[in-house]
């Protein structure tokens, strides 16, 4: 938006930035085409200029790049990573059907 | 006894190698088949399958799988198959294999599957072409799992396999509001129909495991998220006696002194 976008947008009462409602897909759209990351499933939330994400993600690697590609989507947010590695360990027993 | 290792939404990238393989090398003392639900890769790429495909070749047991939606993103759908194909893996799309299994025929039918939503809540085809289009496409898989199906039904046990979901209980955990974009009931309509002993899927990472069709069929939601588990067990024919399947520390014994112990 630029200056004068804006100074339009506050005459008519708009919000001047984004509101975060709108930020959430931004940011969860990022999140499964970045090459680096490739998650659909992670959770978005946006609240008081904090992102937090949660879910879980395969590598550390990933869970590094959760945190980048956040920030370069919303330079200006604190990201909060709660996504955590998942290892999944061997079943103990069987399911009788 | 027929046993059956399943699981869903493996996800592997570039960086996965040597993540299934502690798991595989124990497979062949637990399970008689390995069943993959789809989103085998993460991108779609057919160096993803590769990867994969590399950690699955040295497995002995039969390995059937269909594709997912991620495996169709990078649009290489044919590659991904084509490779995994090359490693053994069997891959369905509204197609069936029999596999002998102990003297008994397992047989196991497949498709992708796609969205649509549940009976009062779920997409028509009516209106713009994109919306007759998204309808009509579930409803050709749907066909073909049914035709696949009904072409099994000489086995001893039909098990159907999908990457999105047949009934909603299993999408349970899931906004409700995007149900219509993990499963349709038009693939569990297909199964009831036709009639399988079990159906397994994946797609939905935060669903439930279990659940049941309107016509009865168990329904298993074998998502990695979901069942916490690189992969879970399910039995047939247990007689009185036998035990079920290995357990994990067992399995491990088993492989370690190089016999088979389990399930007698």
């Amino acid at each position: 938006m630029d200056e004068h976008e804006e100074e339009v947008a506050r005459s008519r009462g708009r919000s001047t930035t984004e509101p975060p409602h709108y930020q959430v897909q931004k940011v969860r759209e990022a999140l499964a085409h970045d090459h680096r990351v490739g998650e659909l499933e992670l959770q978005v939330t946006i609240r008081g200029g904090k992102v937090m994400i949660a879910g879980t993600v395969p590598t550390q690697e990933v869970r590094d790049a959760v945190t980048t590609v956040v920030r370069e989507v919303l330079p200006d947010a604190e990201v909060l990573n709660h996504t955590t590695v998942g290892t999944f360990p061997a079943p103990e027993g069987a399911e009788r059907l | 006894m027929i046993r059956i290792a399943a699981a869903g939404d493996v996800h592997f990238g570039l960086d996965s190698a040597g993540s299934l393989r502690p798991h595989l090398e124990q497979l062949p003392d637990r399970a008689d088949v390995l069943m993959l639900t789809g989103d085998l890769t993460r991108h779609g790429e057919a160096e993803e399958a590769a990867v994969l495909a590399k950690e699955l070749e040295d497995v002995t047991l039969p390995v059937v799988a269909v594709l997912g939606n991620h495996d169709y993103h990078g649009d290489q759908e044919k590659e991904i198959r084509e490779v995994m194909e090359g490693a053994g893996t069997t891959v369905l799309e509204g197609e069936g294999i029999t596999i002998e299994i102990g003297g008994r025929r397992l047989g196991v039918a497949g498709t992708k599957g796609f969205g649509g939503g549940f009976v009062g809540a779920n997409a028509t085809d009516f209106g713009e072409p994109e919306m007759k289009a998204f309808v009509q496409l579930t409803k050709e898989l749907a066909a073909g799992l049914e035709e696949a199906l009904e072409d099994l039904r000489d086995t001893d046990y039909r098990v159907a396999l999908m990457h999105y979901s047949p009934i909603k209980e299993t999408l349970e955990g899931e906004p409700p509001e995007i149900w219509a974009f993990l499963g349709s009931y038009l693939l569990g309509e297909a199964a009831d129909r036709a009639g399988c002993d079990l159906i397994f899927h994946g797609h939905a990472h935060r669903g439930t495991e279990k659940g049941i069709t309107p016509g009865g069929i168990q329904v298993r939601n074998v998502a990695q998220p979901v069942i916490q588990r690189a992969y879970r067990l399910y039995c047939f024919e247990v007689e009185e006696g036998e035990v079920a399947c290995a357990t994990a520390g067992e399995a491990a014994q088993a492989g370690a002194a190089g016999s088979v112990t389990a399930s007698t």
